[in-house]
């Protein structure tokens, strides 16, 4: 399914932060979001999953506007891994994949074999089979994440939208992740801040700087050293990765950004 | 692959045997609350007298047929159904405002309804006695007014936000208690002093049979219209993004778990009193028990507050020879010391 933003304007406390963006994520494609702090990545991620209603523009699923569906029906068509850390009030990591098949489920109706089915294939697929009644808040980082995606994957969604879904992850478990994301073939938008992963792992990059985009394309073409020095103030070398080809960004550390 | 850890079983119990045992405890709780008192029924004539009743066999009456079915049933049934209330709008506040730690008194519908109640006190309304009418219908009426109020204060900032409904809710619940405290100065009499303030400790004494059909309705309808949003709730306590993205629009939740706390609260609070701890207590042992799924915990909060509050009010009724204790006082001694317990239990779990 194809994701496409046309002319997204998102309003906070009356002021544009997202200012008119066109961007497509192509059916199975996994597009990157990137750009500096406060550029308007997470702001416009939450408009697509409509934590914010965008101020004017629209979010369009296969042309059909998003924001006109009823909300379970939208997030049927497409779930979210926000950024943010909740309580998990003593959940289990069952319950928590469970509640991804929220906007399936009716009012008073127990959980199907559909939804009991669902929940434990979206565990599997992210590795976490053996861990279904471990609570929650007992996990690791990157099992958290692993599980969060799992919630997502148990909406059954044509689209992902994650927003920094590697913070704070080590090393390991930031590859593991952006493994198992490759690995769903899902039209994915997804904010990263690792601009390296994001070179790697995205098929397309679209750059945001002060709410608007500056560039789109594939990573190859969108990351190069005057981008980088524009967008993010920082002097770097892009070269290719030794081991994938992917394009590497070796960034220097010792030139401060010029003011 | 990292070494799987071994999966450990979270602590919870079975939710059938659970809701069980606890109805069998509710059951013997009741029963125990209408037999022991100024005169001991034995728990054999208690059952006998509810069957001639409910059955309408009044062939022959006993000796204590007045006390049982006139004083004691429906005070029990009274304080089963507090209990039960209390503990769907503490698991709702908790969900609401997203902290465990929650009062459903938290967002000043008591404080509105005290002062209501205290108003027809002081003016001489509820004459009759300090669960008449009047006095709970004042006491509803102030609920209504400071939820109003609240509401109101909420709104101005845009969003429903838990930290907003909070502070509102805490500053209007401020301002009332102000309020409150210049009436019971004013009040004068020493007679209806002692009447306010055992009001404000919550009491289920002259509780009537007539008195019981309002809280078994809104018990019943407010449990009814949270239980629909059971899932919901689970979703909106991960957070606003988290809710949004799993299709639960978390500001119209908020305001539809406002109005029924909010009404419901009210009512207890004009048949009972502000009894204290209960709603706070309950959501969270029961959470020890079950987890956090509200499928699960909304129910059995309402057992367990029906269970305790029955137990409580029969140990208010009956510790002390000459006098009733209020309420509030016997749910604050218990109550504070097993909170502390369970906090000290699940830090350890955490550990």
């Amino acid at each position: 399914m194809r994701l496409a933003l046309d002319d997204l304007h998102v309003a906070l406390a009356g002021r544009d932060v997202v200012a008119g963006v066109h961007l497509v994520a192509e059916s199975g494609e996994i597009a990157g979001l990137i750009g500096p702090n406060g550029s308007g990545k997470s702001t416009l991620l939450r408009a697509v999953y409509r934590h914010l209603a965008p101020r004017a523009g629209r979010v369009l699923l296969d042309g059909r506007d998003l924001t006109a569906l009823p909300r379970a029906e939208a997030a049927r068509q497409l779930a979210a891994l926000p950024q943010e850390r909740g309580e998990a009030f003593e959940l289990t990591v069952r319950q928590m994949v469970g509640l991804g098949r929220l906007p399936h489920q009716r009012a008073f109706a127990a959980d199907s074999a559909e939804d009991r089915e669902q929940t434990v294939r979206a565990l599997d697929r992210v590795g976490m089979g053996g861990h279904a009644e471990r609570r929650f808040a007992e996990l690791s980082g990157g099992e958290r994440q692993r599980v969060l995606l799992a919630r997502a994957l148990a909406q059954q969604p044509e689209v992902l939208v994650l927003d920094e879904p590697t913070n704070h992850l080590d090393i390991r478990h930031q590859v593991e992740l952006l493994a198992l994301l490759r690995a769903q073939r899902a039209t994915t938008l997804v904010a990263l801040h690792d601009l390296n992963a994001a070179a790697s792992v995205c098929d397309r990059l679209h750059v945001l700087a002060g709410g608007t985009l500056v560039a789109s394309g594939p990573p190859r073409e969108v990351l190069t050293a005057d981008l980088l020095a524009e967008v993010f103030g920082v002097r770097a070398a892009v070269t290719a990765h030794p081991l994938t080809g992917d394009p590497l960004i070796a960034f220097d550390h010792r030139t401060p950004p010029a003011a | 692959m990292a070494a799987l850890a071994p999966a450990r079983r979270t602590r919870t119990v079975g939710a059938g045997v659970l809701t069980a045992g606890l109805l069998v405890a509710l059951v013997a709780a009741l029963t125990v609350a209408v037999s022991l008192g100024s005169v001991d029924v034995p728990a054999r004539e208690v059952w006998a007298v509810v069957v001639r009743h409910v059955t309408n066999t009044q062939d022959a009456p006993g000796t204590h047929d007045l006390i049982v079915w006139q004083l004691r049933v429906p005070r029990a049934l009274l304080a089963a159904l507090v209990g039960a209330g209390l503990g769907l709008v503490g698991t709702a506040v908790q969900a609401l405002v997203r902290n465990p730690l929650a009062d459903p008194y938290l967002l000043g519908i008591s404080s509105g309804a005290s002062l209501g109640a205290l108003g027809a006190i002081v003016l001489g309304v509820g004459a009759g006695g300090v669960l008449g009418l009047g006095v709970s219908a004042a006491a509803f009426g102030g609920a209504l007014g400071s939820f109003a109020l609240v509401w109101l204060v909420a709104r101005r900032g845009g969003g429903f936000s838990p930290l907003r409904l909070v502070l509102s809710g805490i500053a209007v619940g401020q301002f009332l208690g102000g309020l409150c405290s210049y009436l019971v100065l004013q009040g004068g009499d020493e007679q209806r002093t002692r009447g306010v303030l055992f009001w404000l400790m919550g009491s289920l004494g002259g509780a009537t049979w007539g008195q019981l059909a309002v809280p078994a309705v809104a018990v019943a309808l407010a449990g009814i219209a949270l239980q629909a949003r059971a899932r919901a709730l689970n979703a909106l306590v991960l957070g606003d993004e988290t809710a949004a993205g799993l299709g639960v629009d978390p500001d119209r939740l908020r305001r539809e778990l406002f109005v029924v706390t909010s009404l419901l609260t009210g009512v207890l609070v004009a048949v009972s009193g502000a009894v204290g701890f209960v709603g706070l207590l309950v959501p969270h042992l029961c959470r020890l028990l079950v987890g956090g799924d509200h499928r699960r915990l909304l129910p059995l909060s309402a057992l367990t507050g029906a269970v305790l509050l029955t137990a409580v009010d029969t140990v208010a009724r009956t510790a002390l020879d000459a006098q009733e204790l209020p309420i509030g006082v016997v749910t604050a001694l218990i109550g504070a010391p097993v909170l502390l317990f369970l906090l000290d239990r699940r830090l350890e779990g955490n550990r």
